[in-house]
């Protein structure tokens, strides 16, 4: 039973550090200008985590993810 | 009357920093409120506290979770790091680190008769945490109501109402924020003040993931059986209304600990590592009655 619980911890622990090391080293968005004037860009995580707290992505109706302003960033998230 | 308990070098450290418990709370402040205007806001923070608040040093992980949903990604960072830090502390962040936990352990010391909160209420939070948080996103996008940001009185008492107070006083025309803002401060502020940690036990997300990790976290309570003389002095301790006797690493306990301060001293900080002789390494301490 103890084997069990701290294996499961263990198990738990290594489990979010691993999603935390594919998020910062692999995982990347594609994201898409706010107008179709310019070429998507594939953005890391941690990027993709700074624009979204400024509510700077957005999903359009195609599924893309699309960046809500052009040019100077939002200062804070709009919600 | 004194008695003799015997205790770990974790628990003797637990003992000395207890009743410093909102020092240690004031103390993170430090850290999420970004003293040196530090916004590493690529990186999620373990603690609920919103991205917009002027001074948040990191990202809300429910916040990204959130908006990650609303754009069908997997958030793999906010749910990695809310993973780590449960797995290894359980709900003990919730207690000890947690700033809107703070601002609300300061609202419940005004000394008002404070409310019972029963426990089956804090289920309601995991019916937060998949609707607000995953599935409304997901089905609906982050313009729906229910969207969590929009409902999120950390957003409402940190960044809606800091704005305006900054309006007033700058003289600038105030921007009042929507009225469902201004009903979700005024029903926080009311009920921080008539019962405890309102929003920890019956709503929070994060304090969701974190209760739900209790049990499986590497720091653990402990009960320890032959200790106990079911004088159930832990559950007059425990302010929510849980059973420590019973159930050590419920769901709903936001472990601060105060259960440990029980006579017989039953009731222990531990980890999953701890081996059988740890447990048994005695220093006679006297604790209060």
């Amino acid at each position: 039973m103890a084997f069990k619980r701290r294996f499961l911890a263990v198990a738990l622990v290594l489990l979010g550090l691993g999603l935390c090391a594919y998020g910062l080293a692999f995982h990347v968005i594609t994201v898409h200008p706010e107008k179709d004037d310019a070429a998507a860009v594939a953005t890391s995580e941690p990027a993709t985590v700074k624009e979204v707290s400024i509510g700077g992505l957005k999903r359009d109706e195609t599924g893309k993810i699309r960046q809500t302003y052009t040019g100077e960033a939002p200062q804070s998230c709009p919600t | 009357m004194a008695s003799i308990v015997k205790k770990t070098g974790l628990n003797r450290f637990v003992g000395r920093i207890l009743p410093r418990r909102h020092w240690v709370q004031a103390g993170f402040l430090l850290v999420w409120l970004g003293p040196l205007g530090l916004r590493m806001h690529n990186v999620c923070g373990p603690v609920f506290h919103c991205y917009a608040c002027p001074l948040a040093s990191f990202a809300c992980p429910i916040g990204v979770m959130a908006q990650f949903s609303a754009l069908h990604v997997i958030p793999f960072l906010a749910i990695g790091t809310v993973l780590t830090v449960g797995a290894l502390f359980g709900s003990l962040i919730c207690g000890w680190v947690c700033p809107f936990g703070l601002l609300q352990d300061m609202g419940a010391k005004v000394p008002i008769k404070k409310l019972r909160i029963p426990a089956w209420a804090g289920y309601f939070r995991y019916v937060v945490l998949i609707g607000t948080v995953f599935a409304v996103p997901w089905f609906f996008g982050e313009g729906h109501p229910l969207f969590v940001c929009r409902i999120c009185p950390a957003g409402a008492l940190e960044k809606a109402m800091p704005d305006v107070i900054s309006q007033a006083v700058t003289g600038k025309e105030i921007i009042w924020p929507n009225a469902v803002k201004i009903t979700i401060v005024i029903v926080m502020v009311v009920a921080m003040f008539i019962t405890i940690r309102p929003w920890c036990r019956i709503l929070c997300p994060l304090g969701a993931i974190f209760g739900l990790l209790n049990r499986f976290s590497i720091l653990s309570m402990r009960l320890e059986d032959h200790k106990c003389t079911a004088c159930k002095r832990c559950r007059t301790l425990c302010v929510y209304g849980l059973t420590p006797d019973k159930k050590p690493n419920d769901d709903n306990c936001l472990r601060c600990l105060e259960c440990t301060r029980c006579g017989p001293g039953a009731l222990a900080v531990t980890t999953v590592f701890a081996s059988p002789s740890e447990k048994q390494e005695t220093t006679p301490q006297p604790v209060e009655p």
